[in-house]
Order: C-alpha cells, then sequence, then structure tokens
C-alpha cells in the first residue's frame, strides 16, 4: 500500500497531529513556566517584595482618594448650578437623612428645578451626595460647604 | 601443504570479497575523510567510519566475527545500541555539558525547537507514503529531530532491523548540518531578516538553573512519559552540572562517560553497515527521506521564527529558527556563520543555543511520542 492510501490506513494524519501537538504542549507549557520562574524565586528570596506589593495596592488606593477629592476641590459650578445645588439641598432637608435618589430626582423635578438629572449627576460627581452603601444616599455638607461657599 | 593455503585463502578478505562490501569500505573512508580533513563532528564520523571499516570486512561466518553473529565481541557491543543503552548515556553527558542560560532568559525561543520537529512528523508522512510500515516510518521520521541518539534510540525500540542505515543517515545529516542548512535559511529569509539583532538576554541567576532541570524533567515526563530514559538523563546530567556540589560526577558525564558510550556506539553502528545487509532498496529510501526530513525541520524553524515576528514587539533574527533541529552546537553555529556573512558584527551564536537546546528537549518529546504511540 502506498501514497494517501497508506498514510490513511495507518491512521497517519492524526498520529501526526497529535505528535506535533503534545510536542509544542510540552515546550509551551515548559517556556511558560521557566517564564515566570525568576519572578517566582525573587518573590522567594526576598519576600518583602510581597509586603511591598501590598503595601504599593493600599498607597494606590489612597491616590485613588486623593485624587476623588482633589476633583471635589477643583469642582467648579457656575452661579445658576450653584443656585440649584442649594435648591438641590433645600429638597433633601425636607427628607431622610439617608435618603432614596429616585425620590430626590422625583421632588427635583416635581420642583421644577433646572436640568434635574443632570444636575443630579454633578452632585454624585463631586461627592456632595455619596451613597451610603445601602442603597439609599447621604448629604455631605461639609463637601457642599466648599464646593458652594 | 597446498591444501593448508587453499584453505587458508578461503577464509580471507580477499576470496571472500563482494562489491557490496568495498562500496561500504569506500563509505566508511569517505566519513573518515570528512571527520579529519574537513572537521565535519569528527567525535562521530570517525568512529562511524572506522566502524563500517570493521563490519564491512568479509568473513566467514561461525567463527563469532561479524557484528549480526551472536557469540561475537562486536555483538556483544552493539547490545547496548540494540537495547537503547548508549544513547541515554549519552544524554547524560550532553546534560552535563548544556548551559541553558540563554534559554531561560528567552523562554519564547524554545518554541522555534517544537517548530522544527514539525519536520519529524511530515517525513513519518511521507514514508508511510512510500510503503513503510508505521513503527519504520516512525524511525525514519526522527532523523528529522538531527539527534543521533534519539534516532537510534527510537529505532531500537520500534525497527532494530533499520539502526544501521537510520543511525548512520542521521549522522550524516548532523556532519553535514554546514552544508544542507544554509542554502535553505537563505532562500526563506530576506537580506534585512538576516540583519535582526537580538537583545541581550538578561542574566540567569544560579538558582534557575538548579531548578530547571527539575522542573523540565517533571513537566515533559508527566506529558510524555515514553521520554524519561532521554529526558530524564538529559535532566539529571544538568542537574549534576548546575549543582556544582556534584561537579566530578558532572566531570565524568561530559568527558569519560560520554566518550566511552560515542566510542562504542560509533564503532557499532558503523560495523553494523555490512554491505550484504546495509546495501538495500530500503537504505537508499531512508537516505532520501532523512535529507527531506532534515530540510522539512530547518524550514519549519525558519517559517515559525517568521510568524512570530508577525506578532512580536522586538522582532527575532529568523535565522535562529534553524538551530531549532537538535544537532547541537552545529546548527547554532551555521546560524551564527550565515548571519555573521551579512553583518560581520553581528553575535547570533549565544541566541542560536536557546533553540538549539530545546531542538533536544523537543525530539525527545517526539521520539516518546511516538514511541508510545506505536509500541
Amino acid at each position: 500500500m502506498y501514497g494517501l492510501e497508506a498514510i490513511n490506513a495507518n491512521n497517519g494524519w492524526a498520529i501526526s497531529v497529535v505528535g506535533v501537538s503534545i510536542v509544542f504542549s510540552g515546550l509551551v507549557m515548559l517556556s511558560l513556566v521557566i517564564s515566570q520562574l525568576h519572578k517566582v524565586l525573587a518573590l522567594w528570596e526576598d519576600p518583602s517584595k510581597i509586603k511591598a506589593l501590598f503595601k504599593a495596592k493600599q498607597s494606590e488606593d489612597q491616590s485613588d482618594k486623593l485624587q476623588e477629592k482633589e476633583i471635589v476641590d477643583q469642582a467648579v459650578f457656575t452661579e445658576s448650578q450653584k443656585e440649584v445645588v442649594r435648591q438641590f439641598g433645600l429638597l433633601i432637608r425636607t427628607m431622610e437623612d439617608h435618603f432614596s435618589l429616585p425620590r430626590l430626582l422625583h421632588l427635583a423635578q416635581i420642583s421644577d428645578l433646572k436640568n434635574p438629572h443632570s444636575n443630579l449627576n454633578n452632585l454624585l460627581e463631586t461627592k456632595i451626595i455619596i451613597p451610603d452603601g445601602s442603597g439609599f444616599f447621604t448629604w455631605e455638607k461639609e463637601t457642599f460647604d466648599k464646593a458652594i461657599l | 601443504m597446498d591444501a593448508l593455503f587453499i584453505e587458508f585463502y578461503h577464509n580471507t578478505g580477499f576470496y571472500l570479497w563482494d562489491y557490496r562490501y568495498l562500496i561500504m569500505i569506500v563509505v566508511g573512508l569517505v566519513f573518515i575523510y570528512l571527520g579529519i580533513a574537513k572537521d565535519y563532528e569528527p567525535l562521530l564520523l570517525v568512529p562511524i567510519g572506522f566502524g563500517i571499516l570493521m563490519g564491512n570486512i568479509p568473513v566467514f561466518q561461525g567463527l563469532g566475527l561479524s557484528i549480526y553473529e551472536d557469540n561475537s565481541v562486536l555483538h556483544y557491543l552493539y547490545f547496548g545500541v540494540t537495547q537503547g543503552i548508549y544513547p541515554p548515556l549519552i544524554f547524560l553527558g550532553i546534560g552535563a555539558m548544556t548551559d541553558f542560560s540563554t534559554l531561560l532568559a528567552r523562554p519564547i525561543l524554545m518554541l522555534l525547537g517544537a517548530a522544527a520537529q514539525t519536520g519529524i512528523f511530515i517525513t513519518f508522512l511521507g514514508a508511510l507514503a512510500l510503503g513503510f510500515a508505521p513503527n519504520e516510518a516512525s524511525s525514519i521520521g526522527i532523523i528529522g529531530g538531527a539527534d543521533g541518539p534519539t534516532a537510534i534510540f527510537l529505532t531500537a525500540k520500534l525497527a532494530p532491523h533499520l539502526i544501521g542505515p537510520i543511525a548512520v543517515a542521521a549522522y550524516s545529516y548532523m556532519a553535514l548540518v554546514p552544508v544542507i542548512q544554509p542554502p535553505i535559511m537563505r532562500l526563506l529569509t530576506s537580506r534585512k531578516e538576516r540583519l535582526i539583532r537580538m537583545e541581550e538576554p538578561r542574566e540567569v541567576t544560579k538558582r534557575e538553573k538548579i531548578i530547571f532541570p527539575i522542573v523540565a524533567f517533571l513537566l515533559c515526563c508527566f506529558l510524555a512519559p515514553a521520554a524519561l530514559p532521554l529526558l530524564g538523563m538529559l535532566c539529571f546530567g544538568n542537574l549534576l552540572k548546575e549543582a556544582v556540589v556534584t561537579e566530578r560526577l558532572a566531570q565524568t558525564a561530559r568527558n569519560a562517560l560520554i566518550d566511552t558510550a560515542t566510542i562504542l556506539l560509533g564503532i557499532t553502528v558503523g560495523a553494523s553497515t555490512q554491505g550484504d545487509i546495509f546495501l538495500v532498496p530500503s537504505s537508499v529510501g531512508i537516505f532520501a527521506l532523512g535529507a527531506l526530513s532534515f530540510s522539512i525541520a530547518t524550514a519549519s524553524g525558519v517559517l515559525f521564527a517568521k510568524v512570530m515576528n508577525l506578532f512580536l514587539k522586538t522582532k527575532i533574527n529568523p535565522l535562529l529558527g534553524a538551530a531549532g533541529v537538535s544537532a547541537v552546537p552545529d546548527s547554532a553555529r551555521v546560524v551564527q556563520m550565515v548571519g555573521q556573512k551579512e553583518d560581520p558584527t553581528n553575535f547570533l551564536l549565544m541566541h542560536a543555543m536557546a533553540p538549539n537546546v530545546s531542538g533536544v528537549i523537543g525530539s525527545a518529546i517526539a521520539a516518546g511520542v511516538l514511541w508510545s504511540l506505536m509500541a
């Protein structure tokens, strides 16, 4: 038996594909492992680097907070926006300390406040209104004072 | 007295000679010439060449002289070949000589060693198409790995009757690396590609070098357990070298042991090429397929390097792909030579050693895979 017939009869195509795949898998796995080996060893040799990694993460979080603070500090409202923000503040006074955002929006709409959606968004971005973690929001008086007064 | 002389004459090689022995003696002399005068793999070609001379002295049967007679000394020495004993010993020595630093520094080059093994499987298909049985086709295909010990090991397990032609073909092509590879490399690459310079590899720590043979052995042998005798010895040899505390054992492995095994393997493989057994049509087919296998392996490595360049930010010199065949360190030297012809200040040898040594691992895995699929 010769030619393609012989290859098919002896399962040649499958053997070749399986063979090439196994050789590639083996060497790819090995190259992946050894490409990370020096990094793992570096951590093994100096465990303080692991702590440093976590510290770096913590400091990243802190810098995020600082950035947020800066956003608030840098927040600049136009006079008309300030007026709307004050009106939002008045509305919130009529509500519970932990209030619902849809309820606030509804009140703003029926009170005919200017651009209630975008202004409410501004309040959220500048952290004058912040989530309390349970689905409600609170009014940050300090932030409001800094931004508006 | 005349009768005694006539009887003696009938026992001499001059009376028993056959043209096939003469042809093989010429082949043996060519091997010795290439090894000594041309410096092509002298450590292999000289023992094999002289073995061919030893195996082709016409002798009468029954005296225990031929390597194929059960009671001959050569037959006992040949036992190490037929039972696959010498190749793992040679791998132990290779492991104790090899520095895997460049591979550890740029593991991605390992893929070139894998790509070059494609030649093995394409030739396997070619051998099947020419009518060889699957076990014979596997042994012929492994010639493309350009790794003599691996080829002998696999053939001893799968097709012992083909050891002579396959071993001679494998070692001949390994010796002819500087002749076979450069035209293929130049054909498949542009001048601009051949001029690419490689980045300096990072420094590799001693601890990485010690851990590597253990990790490589466990990972590869769990994947292809049949590669255990070859890869196990290769990695063990390398561990002896890198561990430092076992330097004495490493010294023995890379000097006395590998030299002894190479001498015995070379002589007996050469002696197994007895003209009346060796010069058959299948040997011609094996030589033709061996050349094809070797060429495809070289081309696969180079082409794969070019494919990798499509995705890599820092391009690699595609000539490195040719070093994926595991003729250590000859194919790496050829890469250096071809690269320096374009730019004498471009040093590729160190980088080419990475695919070169991964080719050794790749061909051992390929042999293990074929063995387990055919056994």
